[in-house]
C-alpha cells in the first residue's frame, strides 16, 4: 500500500497532513479504534476521506445534526467524493429507497443516529463491506445521549450487530471522563490522538453584567466597535432572529440569522453570505458552525451562558482560525445559569413518572417528548431502575458541568487555566495577551480588534446588470 | 403570513372559511377546499406554503381582529373584512402577482428549484469554477439539472440562458425582476434570501415569495418554446392540475359509461366516482368537461327552478324534499360549478 502522504498529495494534492491528522490515520492503518480529539478546523474529515480512498468497502458516518448532514455530502462530492449520500428522518422515501438499493456502490454514507436504529437499515448494513464506522462530534454522546437522542446509547450494541467495524470516534473537545464515557458506550478501548485545546490566538473576556437590558446595550456597543466579521451565539432562535433584525437597524451592521429552523435554501444562503464576507455578524444558535469554513472571524459571543465548557470551546473554536488576534466574550448576567438548567430539566422526566409510566405506559399520550423518551428505552429492554439510575447521574454530570462553565464564569485570575483544567491541561503562564476575567475591563485597542473602517457601499446597478453578471 | 397577506386573501362581500384557505395553502385537494377556493377565486394559492402548520394563520387572524380590520364567526370559522379593513388594505400598496392563472398548471416547487440549480451550475460553469458548494435540493432535482446540463452543456449556454432570463424578467414588473434576480445563486452571488430581500425593500416575506413565483411562472412559460435553454428542464413540470385517479375517472366516464357502471369496472366506490367528477369539473374550463353528460338539460332545469338567489346561499338541505329524493347532493354541486364557469366563460 503507498504511503499516507501520496495519497494526500494524489487525492488532495497537499504536501503535508496537519498534526494529528496522521497520527489518527496511522493509528486507524494498524487497525485500532482511534478516538481523536482535534480542534475545530484541524481537517478532521480528510481523516476518514483518506482512509475511505484507500480501504475498498464503505465509510459509514454516524452524524447528529440533520441540517448540517446534506452540507457535508455537498462538502465530500466537491473534493471529488461523489459515491457519497445521507439518509436522515427528512430524506423522501423514494430517494431513501434508491441509496439503499445502491448501497454498495458508496463510499460514504451518513446516517442519524435514530436512522442507524432502525432494524431493517441495521439489516441492509449487514450485507455490506464497512471499511470504517465514523462517529461524529462523539462528545454528544455524552452531552446529548440519555436525555435527548438517547439512539446514541445503542451505538455500542449496533457496533457490535455490524461485526465490530474499525472505528474512528472525532470530536473537538474531551476531557478525561467524557472520553471515558465515549469508550464505554462504543464499548471500545480506542488510541486517542489528542492536541491541545488550547488556542492561544483567542483572547478570552467574560463581563458582568447587571441585567437583561445591560446585556442587550453591552452587545450593541461591542457589534458596533469589534473587528468584523464575527458571530453571536444565542440559546434561543427568536432571539437570534429578533437579535439580528435589532442590530442591523442599530448599528448599521449587516447580520443575519441562522438556526436549524430556516429551510435549506436560506441557510445555504447565509453560509455562502458570511463566507464570501458579505455578512459581519451572524446570530446563531449552535446549529452554526460545525462545517463553517471561514478563517477571519474575529469575535465570538455568547449572550447566553452554554450547558458545560466543552460546548463553549467548540464556538468559540471558530474564531482566528488563521491565527490572528481574536476574542470570545461572554456575557453574564445574574441567573443566567436558570436558562440551561432549564432546558436540561425539560426533557428529562421526574421519578414519578418513570414509575408511573413503567406501571402504565398504555395510559400516556405518545406525542409528549417525555414519554417518548421513556417508551424508548422500555422498548429496548431497559429496566426501569435503570432508567432511574440513568437520569440520576445524567443529572449529576449536567450539573456537574454547569458547576464547571460557572467556575469558568467566577474566575479572578486567569480564564485560559480554568479553562484547561477542565480538560486536564495545564495552561501557560497568563500574560497580558491572555484573558480578561469578570474583574477586569477589556481593553479592544490594546488588543487590535477595534473595528476597521467600513467598505464603501456597492452601488446599485439596474436588474439586466447584475444578472448579466451571473453569466 | 403576516395580517396584511392574509388580509388581502379576504373579501368584505363574502365569508372566507379559514380552513379553506389553510387548506389550500397547504395542497390538501379536498373536493370541498376546491369548490371554495374556487369560489373565493384562491385557486392559485394550492400548494404555495406547504410547510404552513395546522393553525398556522392564527396569528396573522389575531392581528387583523385586533385591528379591527376582519370579523370572525367563530361558529363556522369564517373571516369577513370590515369596511374599515377593506379601506385599509385597498390604502396600501400591495404586490399583485400577473402570471396567477397559470400557477396551478405549472408544479412550482419543483420549477424553481430546477431552475435555481440550473442557474447556478451554468453560471459556475460560465466562469470555469470546479468546486463550489451546489445548492442543497432533492435527488429528482439534482437528477434533472444534471441531465439537462449534459444536453446542453455549450460555451454559448450562459450567453444563452442570460439572453433568455432577461427576456422573460423584463415582461415583469421592475421590483420582480430584481427579485427574482437577487436570489439567484451563481458566481460571486450567494443569492439574498426571502427574508432579507423584503427587510431590504420594505415588503412582506410573503409579497417576495409572490414575486418569486410570478418569475419562476414566466420563466417557465417562455421556456415551452421548443428553442428556450430551459425547455427540457422546465417542460416536463406542467401539469393538468386533476389528479390521475381523476383523470382516469373522466376518461371512463367521457367514453360512455354511466356513473355506476363506471365505479364497478374501475373498482371504485360511486361515492368516489363522484369526487373525481366534482374535482375534474371545478378544475377544468367548461368546455372539458361532459356537462351534457353528467348534468342533462332536464336536470338543470330542475334545479334552476328551486335555486334563487347568490350562490353561496345555496343549501342542499333547503331544497323541496322531492328534488333531494331525486338528485343526491353530487348534483346539486355540480350545477352550482356549472353555474359559476358559465358566468365566468
Ligand atoms: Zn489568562
Amino acid at each position: 500500500m503507498e504511503p499516507l502522504t501520496t495519497s494526500l498529495k494524489r487525492v488532495f494534492g497537499f504536501d503535508h497532513f496537519r498534526s494529528g491528522q496522521v497520527q489518527a490515520l496511522a493509528s486507524l492503518e494498524a487497525g485500532a479504534d482511534t478516538l481523536a480529539i482535534l480542534p475545530t478546523g484541524a481537517g478532521k474529515t480528510l481523516i476518514y476521506q483518506l482512509y475511505g480512498y484507500r480501504h475498498p468497502g464503505c465509510v459509514l458516518i454516524v452524524s447528529p445534526l440533520l441540517s448540517l448532514m446534506n452540507d457535508q455530502v455537498n462538502r465530500m462530492r466537491m473534493s471529488g467524493f461523489k459515491r457519497a449520500a445521507a439518509i436522515t428522518s427528512q430524506t423522501p422515501f423514494g430517494e431513501r429507497l434508491s441509496i439503499l438499493n445502491h448501497l454498495n456502490q458508496l463510499q460514504f454514507l451518513f446516517l442519524s443516529p435514530e436512522m442507524l436504529a432502525q432494524p431493517q437499515m441495521l439489516a441492509r448494513l449487514q450485507q455490506i463491506q464497512l471499511s470504517l464506522l465514523v462517529v461524529d462530534e462523539a462528545h454528544c454522546i455524552v452531552q446529548w445521549g440519555p436525555d435527548f437522542r438517547p439512539e446514541y446509547l445503542l451505538l455500542g450494541a449496533i457496533r457490535e450487530k455490524l461485526r465490530q467495524p474499525l472505528t474512528l470516534m472525532l470530536t473537538a473537545t474531551a476531557g478525561q471522563q467524557t472520553r471515558a464515557e465515549i469508550a464505554k458506550q462504543l464499548r471500545s478501548q480506542p488510541q486517542v490522538v489528542t492536541e491541545s485545546v488550547n488556542r492561544p490566538n483567542i483572547y478570552l473576556d467574560v463581563e458582568n453584567v447587571a441585567d437583561e437590558a445591560t446585556k442587550q446595550s453591552r452587545l450593541q456597543d461591542l457589534v458596533a466597535h469589534l473587528r468584523r466579521p464575527g458571530v453571536v451565539y444565542f440559546s434561543s432562535k427568536q432571539q437570534a432572529t429578533d437579535t439580528a433584525l435589532w442590530l442591523r437597524d442599530t448599528t448599521g451592521v449587516t447580520a443575519a440569522a441562522y438556526h436549524a429552523g430556516l429551510d435549506a435554501e436560506d441557510r445555504f444562503k447565509i453560509q455562502q453570505q458570511f463566507m464570501a464576507g458579505q455578512l459581519d455578524v451572524i446570530c446563531a444558535t449552535s446549529a452554526f458552525g460545525m462545517g463553517i469554513d471561514k478563517d477571519d472571524v474575529r469575535f465570538v459571543i455568547h449572550y447566553h451562558l452554554p450547558a458545560d465548557l466543552e460546548s463553549y470551546a467548540q464556538e468559540i473554536g471558530r474564531a482566528g482560525r488563521d491565527g490572528q488576534p481574536s476574542v470570545a466574550i461572554l456575557l453574564y448576567a445574574p441567573g443566567d445559569e436558570q436558562l440551561p438548567l432549564a432546558l436540561g430539566q425539560a426533557n428529562r422526566p421526574e421519578v414519578e413518572t418513570i414509575e408511573r409510566y413503567y406501571a402504565h405506559p398504555q395510559n400516556f399520550a405518545a406525542d409528549d417528548p417525555q414519554i417518548q423518551l421513556l417508551a424508548f428505552y422500555r422498548e429496548h429492554g431497559i429496566s426501569e431502575e435503570a432508567v432511574k439510575r440513568l437520569f440520576a447521574s445524567r443529572e449529576k454530570e449536567r450539573n456537574h458541568a454547569l458547576a464547571q462553565m460557572l467556575a469558568y464564569v467566577r474566575t479572578e485570575t486567569c480564564l485560559r487555566a480554568t479553562w484547561l483544567q477542565a480538560f486536564d491541561e495545564t495552561s501557560p503562564a497568563h500574560t497580558a495577551q491572555c484573558c480578561a476575567p469578570g474583574n477586569v475591563a477589556l481593553d479592544l485597542t490594546a488588543l487590535g480588534l477595534t473595528r476597521q473602517a467600513p467598505a464603501p457601499e456597492p452601488e446599485e446597478m439596474p436588474w439586466q446588470e447584475r444578472l448579466a453578471r451571473l453569466f | 403570513m403576516e395580517a396584511v397577506d392574509l388580509g388581502q386573501l379576504l373579501s368584505a362581500q363574502q365569508d372566507r372559511r379559514i380552513r379553506v384557505i389553510e387548506n389550500l395553502l397547504r395542497g390538501k385537494k379536498t373536493v370541498s377546499t376546491l369548490y371554495w377556493g374556487q369560489r373565493y377565486r384562491l385557486l392559485p394559492l394550492l400548494n404555495l406554503d406547504k410547510h404552513l402548520q395546522r393553525g398556522g394563520l392564527d396569528t396573522a387572524i389575531q392581528d387583523l381582529q385586533h385591528q379591527g380590520w376582519v370579523t370572525v364567526d367563530p361558529e363556522q370559522a369564517t373571516l369577513r373584512l370590515t369596511s374599515t379593513g377593506e379601506q385599509q388594505l385597498a390604502d396600501q400598496a400591495y404586490y399583485r402577482p400577473v402570471t396567477t392563472a397559470q400557477w396551478v398548471n405549472l408544479d412550482l416547487v419543483a420549477a424553481r428549484q430546477r431552475l435555481l440549480l440550473a442557474v447556478q451550475v451554468t453560471s459556475q460553469f460560465a466562469h470555469s469554477t470546479a468546486r463550489y458548494y451546489p445548492l442543497a435540493t432533492d435527488q429528482e432535482t439534482r437528477r434533472a439539472v444534471r441531465v439537462w446540463f449534459h444536453r446542453r452543456k455549450s460555451p454559448a449556454l450562459a450567453s444563452q440562458l442570460g439572453a433568455a432570463l432577461t427576456a422573460s424578467l423584463q415582461q415583469l414588473p421592475q421590483q420582480t425582476a430584481g427579485v427574482v434576480t437577487d436570489q439567484f445563486t451563481g458566481f460571486g452571488q450567494p443569492g439574498l434570501t426571502s427574508e432579507q430581500l423584503a427587510v431590504t425593500h420594505q415588503w412582506t416575506t410573503w409579497e417576495v415569495r409572490l414575486m418569486q413565483v410570478d418569475g419562476v411562472v414566466q420563466i417557465a412559460q417562455d421556456a415551452r418554446q421548443a428553442d428556450h435553454p430551459l425547455h427540457e428542464l422546465l417542460g416536463p413540470l406542467w401539469q393538468v392540475p386533476i389528479s390521475r385517479s381523476a383523470q382516469a375517472t373522466l376518461a371512463a366516464v367521457e367514453a360512455g359509461g354511466d356513473l355506476a357502471r363506471v365505479a364497478t369496472v374501475r373498482k371504485i366506490k360511486l361515492s368516489t366516482v363522484r369526487e373525481h367528477l366534482l374535482e375534474a369539473a371545478i378544475m377544468s374550463p367548461l368546455r372539458d368537461f361532459p356537462y351534457d353528460q353528467v348534468l342533462p338539460e332536464t336536470v338543470r332545469q330542475d334545479l334552476a327552478s328551486a335555486l334563487h338567489g347568490s350562490i353561496d346561499d345555496w343549501q342542499y338541505t333547503a331544497l323541496p324534499t322531492a328534488l333531494q329524493a331525486q338528485y343526491d347532493f353530487f348534483y346539486f354541486r355540480l350545477y352550482a360549478i356549472w353555474r359559476i364557469k358559465e358566468a365566468t366563460t
